[in-house]
């Protein structure tokens, strides 16, 4: 751990460029404003890249390390704003400024024509700096600052054009909705304060902690990370987040933000691995996250629509990949799924943008003549997405799949108190990870096939385009990177062979993460063989989706949807879940409200006890005012009665 | 020392006195003459307080004391000083001072001078509760507070503004004469004959009632204070008060006079009963945390703006209420952070909402929408406040309600009756849910009024903040910033008071002295003392207890786990 002073400019300066664009952004010309948002970021991404060569030097420290300034203090609850970066931490930097380098400059001419280009940019540039904060946090409760920064983010670009009130309200709906996880959040971090007596991540990872608190912990943050994360049951805010601009969408909504808790969870792994139960809630939700999302991916006609699903889809498969003790591949996935999903959105956003804000993709089709550098980079990003080999998608989703069928970490628990133990359990994820891989492939060709392939079915007055090269080249950069990340995830004896070892992630990353138990399950099934399978999943993923939507329409497919009217209605419409929390919890909550507001507060509290105690006082005044009416005679005539009652009393 | 160093803070607390005088005598007129009195005298206020927070000395017993002779014989005296705690909120009240008079400078027509009159002794009436070392001084104090708000409320407030007014009256009162009496109490038990006194320093040094006598007079503090607050189920004064009074009262209200109560607490309800106030802490916090729920709820069913931000403050007093009851430094400090927090977030909300309706003439939610893209100005001063009030870390609320929560769900509230989890770890969860509520009330109410289309058309004429209105807005959104990142300063000045109130509560009880006239309450600590249900698994914190007559600093709390 090396102690240095310079680790807080990484996320300063995008600050100060959200602080300049916001502030004085309408006034600045619209170059000098571009100049300080992409300036700052470019900053922060060089710096950002000198502390990554530091620690990733085999000489240097493994970490940098800063403490900015002390930021409260309480009793025994001490809370530095300190700052460290490692390996893992610093690679994470460089994605968050590097692809949001390239998202800026893809912005400044896709929002070009909108009148609050300053805005956007100041919240672009305030949700690099939380993010940043977020992922060099060296607590818990720095983390959380980052954590919830980016949700306001979220929530101020998602409602970014406002006076459409949905896009209002699905920002809001984002915000709620991880203000619930980030209630688990903070419970977590109140469990492991009782417990330690310190937030710090450095304290945490040396901790043993009883079985019942760590278990708590990690409960509660998961709870946390499945709001930021778009896991089942708080995934519903993301598909709605599509509101806000793609750009957007492919910064904070695919590479970066919503993978906050699958870093959470690596972050904090040797707590993690003290909790093992919980680490099999981490595996079972992302497993059925993963399918779940995929299968309303399929039939889902707005192409972000179709993205947003597939991210909470590939997101579940990160979180199996924590979840069965492989921080490695968990965290592998995450880089190489910023990749190619930032790629996808941003050639969702040059299609939007070529079609003059045409979203459908029934009203697509045959997009290759008209823009081929979008088509290009969005078919390779596909074949990433889809696990082609050797694209690095096929590695790091390979890599969590072949994790979770070894994996011996569930080996000691049992289903229920004195019931079997669940030594199958990563066989069923496996399983379920791959019949997921094999709807990704279905629905990820789906979406190119009807987008770019057939005939152009929009409208006549719609003229197609490709777009600016501020636009193509971050595509083109992306899909590279898409292609370039398998060195990430190579198999070793390959690795070895072209020199490029120490790129692999696994040897990378070494000493950040706990290592998982080292005795595994199924250890007689060969690598060659799972790999064969996920190839062949792809495969048959693949020609099932070209025999449905190769022509570029849905013709075929119509007759299969026809034969299941209900099921695929039921999947159009998203599985009926936001109506479903709708009726139980949204609506209750607010009318129960109004009726405990009328009967308690009004009724019960002003109405019974105060102005009732008002109206008797009034009613026993209006009783004892008859006898002091001002009438002489009636007052004689009341003593003389009350004499001759006291002289009965006495003299009886 | 000179002069002014010894006198310096009952000159800051007349100073507001003497502009009214001033500005009574002058007559009434066209021109701005009274209110450029008022907002002179309250800068100048503000100015000097200043001296004050710079010359504090954090955890050094009562600073700026000053005493001197009313009337030895029955024992009071005025007397003044201030701790940390009072000197935050004290800091608090010169803060909002001149920005209320800015932000009233066109509110009305009508008696205008008599409204700054009324703002300005309200001004001193507050700063002097805060100061007053004297019993029958912060009674004074107290109940002063009162007419002045009164008549902003029955005046200048808006169409039911006597009900209103009458309601905050009476309500207010009632505690406070049930304060009097114990008061009275106090002491007569203080002394014999001229030895008797209502001098806080001495009172709090020799404090040592009987637990069944510390009941009940802690019962009648306790329910002045939490009406004051107000603590749930107290707390119906307060919607018809804030929505009746004019922006400028509603700012006072809820900036500033809310928290005495709360300060009412933590000065002399706690520290003078030590040992109710522990019996009772389980009570109170469950209490906190009913007014953060049930406050959010209501929140929830409002569609008068007015309203909604009155019940937002139930909310957030359940906060600090929960911070108070837990009895740990974390939770404690963090209720006086957020007393301070609460003033200038909802202070400010008040503010905002009282131009917008001076624009419309309405509180009603329904007759805004789309106003962000008409003021925009307006849309960004708000959303920055609406983000405090829902505790976003880099702004102040967040500091304070999560000291209050972590600090409460390590505190030790006894175990409740569902299968041994603890009270605190279980009220703490139970006021997080309050992190959730918020977000939903204030997000709705924010895009209902700034956000989707414009729905009514006259909405348009709408102007934006002036270059006025954002002077007065500029010092709280700067506060707000400023806290969130750097609240060591207000946390250092309270942790010596902070801890002593903790170590005085949870102290195990000690035999009673001073009671020589009425031999009757003299009991032994070892036969029980009744708890106010709190359980007996619940072991009190150890402490040796050291009865210093100023406060000196303490030892630390003994780590507890």
């Amino acid at each position: 751990m090396l102690e240095v002073n310079w680790l807080h400019l990484i996320p300063l300066l995008p600050l100060c460029g959200a602080a300049i664009c916001g502030l004085v952004g309408n006034k600045l010309p619209k170059s000098w404003l571009y100049a300080v948002a992409l300036g700052s970021v470019f900053t922060a991404f060089m710096i950002g890249l000198s502390a990554f060569g530091l620690v990733s030097s085999e000489t240097g420290a493994s970490a940098l390390h800063e403490r900015v300034f002390e930021w409260f203090t309480a009793g025994k609850l001490h809370v530095d704003l300190g700052l460290t970066i490692d390996r893992v931490s610093g690679t994470l930097v460089l994605v968050i400024t590097g692809v949001g380098f390239l998202i800026h400059l893809y912005s400044v001419s896709y929002m070009d024509e909108d009148a609050a280009y300053w805005r956007y940019f100041a919240y672009l540039n305030l949700f690099v700096a939380a993010m940043l904060l977020l992922v060099l946090g060296d607590n818990l409760v720095a983390m959380f600052v980052g954590w919830e920064g980016v949700g306001l983010c979220s929530y101020l670009l998602i409602g970014f054009w406002f006076e459409d009130d949905a896009k209002a309200s699905a920002g809001r709906k984002a915000f709620i909705v991880n203000r619930i996880g980030d209630f688990g959040f903070l419970l977590g971090i109140f469990v492991i304060f009782s417990q330690l007596g310190s937030v710090s991540f450095a304290d945490i990872h040396g901790a043993t902690f009883a079985a019942v608190p760590a278990a708590l912990a990690a409960l509660f943050l998961f709870i946390g990370a499945t709001g930021k994360s778009a896991q089942l049951p708080l995934y519903i805010w993301l598909p709605d987040a599509m509101a806000g601009p793609t750009p957007v969408s492919a910064l904070i909504h695919a590479a970066t933000m919503v993978t906050a808790g699958v870093y959470m969870i690596a972050r904090l792994s040797h707590l993690y691995m003290q909790a093992p139960g919980v680490l099999a809630v981490v595996a079972i939700i992302g497993a059925l996250t993963a399918a779940w999302a995929a299968l309303i991916a399929t039939s889902q006609s707005d192409i972000k629509k179709v993205l947003a699903y597939s991210t909470v889809s590939q997101l579940g498969y990160m979180f199996i990949g924590v979840g069965v003790g492989s921080f490695v591949a968990g965290t592998q996935h995450l880089l190489t799924h910023a990749f190619f999903k930032a790629c996808l959105f941003l050639g969702s956003g040059a299609v939007i943008h070529g079609l003059h804000g045409e979203q459908d993709m029934r009203k697509m089709g045959g997009l290759k003549k008209y823009m081929p550098h979008t088509r290009w980079t969005f078919l390779i990003a596909t074949a990433a997405i889809t696990g082609t080999i050797p694209l690095s998608g096929f590695f790091s989703k390979d890599e969590i799949l072949g994790k979770a069928l070894q994996t011996s970490i569930f080996n000691s628990l049992r289903m229920w108190p004195g019931g079997p133990f669940m030594t199958q359990l990563g066989l069923v994820i496996y399983l379920l990870g791959s019949a997921t891989a094999l709807l990704t492939a279905i629905y990820m060709w789906r979406c190119y096939y009807l987008t770019f392939e057939g005939d152009y079915r929009g409208g006549p007055d719609v003229h197609p385009h490709e777009s600016h090269w501020f636009m193509t080249l971050p595509l083109w950069i992306l899909a590279l990177l898409s292609v370039v990340g398998l060195v990430l995830g190579l198999p070793e004896p390959i690795g070895e062979k072209l020199h490029l070892d120490w790129a692999s992630w696994e040897h990378f990353s070494l000493g950040v993460f706990a290592n998982p138990p080292i005795s595994n399950n199924h250890e007689s099934i060969p690598e060659w063989l799972t790999y064969g399978i996920a190839l062949l999943i792809g495969v048959v993923g693949w020609r099932l989706a070209v025999y449905w939507f190769g022509s570029g329409s849905e013709e075929r497919s119509n007759k299969l949807v026809a034969a299941f009217p209900r099921v695929h209605s039921a999947f159009e419409h998203k599985l009926y879940v936001d109506e479903f929390y709708n009726a139980v919890i949204v609506r209750p909550l607010w009318t129960g409200a109004r009726v405990l507001w009328r009967v308690v507060d009004v009724w019960i509290i002003d109405g019974l006890f105060i102005n009732g105690t008002a109206q008797s006082v009034a009613f026993i005044g209006s009783i004892a005012r008859r006898f002091q009416n001002g009438d002489v005679q009636r007052y004689a005539a009341m003593t003389a009665l009350g004499l001759a009652f006291l002289v009965y009393v006495f003299l009886r | 020392m000179s002069w002014i160093d010894s006198h310096l803070l009952s000159i800051v607390v007349f100073l507001p006195l003497l502009g009214a005088l001033v500005a009574a005598l002058l007559p009434r007129s066209e021109g701005s003459q009274h209110k450029g009195i008022a907002l002179f005298t309250t800068l100048t206020t503000f100015a000097l307080s200043l001296m004050l927070w710079t010359g504090f000395k954090p955890g050094s017993g009562w600073q700026f004391e000053q005493k001197a002779d009313w009337a030895p014989s029955l024992g009071f005296s005025y007397h003044v000083g201030l701790d940390g705690v009072a000197l935050l909120l004290f800091m608090l009240t010169t803060f909002l001072g001149p920005i209320v008079i800015l932000s009233a400078w066109r509110f009305t027509k009508e008696r205008e001078k008599e409204f700054f009159l009324a703002l300005l002794v309200l001004q001193t009436a507050m700063m002097g509760t805060l100061a007053a070392l004297d019993l029958v001084l912060f009674y004074v104090f107290w109940e002063a507070m009162l007419i002045p708000m009164y008549l902003l409320i029955g005046i200048w407030g808006s169409e039911k503004r006597i009900y209103a007014a009458v309601k905050f009256f009476l309500f207010t009162f009632v505690g406070s004469v049930l304060m009097l009496l114990a008061i009275f109490y106090v002491w007569s038990q203080s002394g014999v004959g001229a030895a008797r006194t209502f001098d806080v320093p001495t009172l709090l040094a020799q404090a040592n009632f009987t637990p069944q006598v510390q009941f009940w007079l802690f019962l009648a503090f306790a329910l002045a204070f939490a009406i004051k607050v107000p603590v749930w189920p107290l707390h119906t004064w307060l919607p018809d008060a804030h929505t009746e009074a004019p922006a400028a009262g509603s700012v006072i209200l809820a900036g500033v006079m809310l928290k005495l109560g709360t300060f009412g607490f933590i000065r002399y309800a706690m520290p003078l009963f030590p040992q109710a106030a522990h019996a009772a802490a389980p009570f109170i916090a469950a209490l906190g945390v009913v007014g953060i729920i049930y406050g959010s709820l209501m929140c929830m069913a409002q569609t008068d703006l007015k309203r909604l931000i009155a019940y937002s403050s139930v909310a957030h007093l359940g906060f600090v209420m929960l911070g108070l009851a837990a009895l740990t430094p974390e939770a404690t400090s963090g209720a006086v952070l957020q007393m301070v927090n609460h003033g200038i977030s909802t202070g400010a909300l008040f503010l905002t909402i009282g131009y917008l309706y001076e624009r419309t003439h309405t509180r009603e939610l329904s007759a805004y929408g789309g106003l962000a893209k008409i003021a925009p100005r307006f849309a960004i001063f708000f959303l920055v406040i609406t983000l405090s009030s829902i505790g976003l870390p880099g702004t102040n609320g967040f500091v304070g309600e999560f000291l209050i929560l972590i600090g409460t769900f390590t505190a030790n509230l006894g175990v409740s009756v569902l299968g041994g989890i603890s009270n605190a770890t279980l009220l703490s969860a139970l006021a997080a849910t309050g992190v959730i509520l918020g977000a939903v009330y204030m997000l709705t109410m924010y895009q209902r009024v700034f956000l989707g289309p414009v729905v009514h058309e006259k909405n348009r004429g709408i102007a934006d903040l002036n270059a006025r209105e954002i002077a007065s807005l500029l010092p709280l959104l700067a506060a707000i910033v400023i806290l969130g990142v750097y609240p060591m300063p207000l946390l250092d000045a309270v942790k010596a008071p902070v801890d002593e109130v903790i170590q005085r509560v949870t102290a195990p009880a000690q035999a009673p002295r001073g009671h020589e006239t009425h031999p009757q309450f003299q009991r032994h600590p070892s036969d029980g003392s009744p708890r106010l249900g709190a359980p007996d698994a619940q072991q009190p914190r150890v402490m040796p207890r050291v009865l210093v007559p100023n406060r000196a600093p303490q030892a630390e709390q003994p780590a507890q786990q």
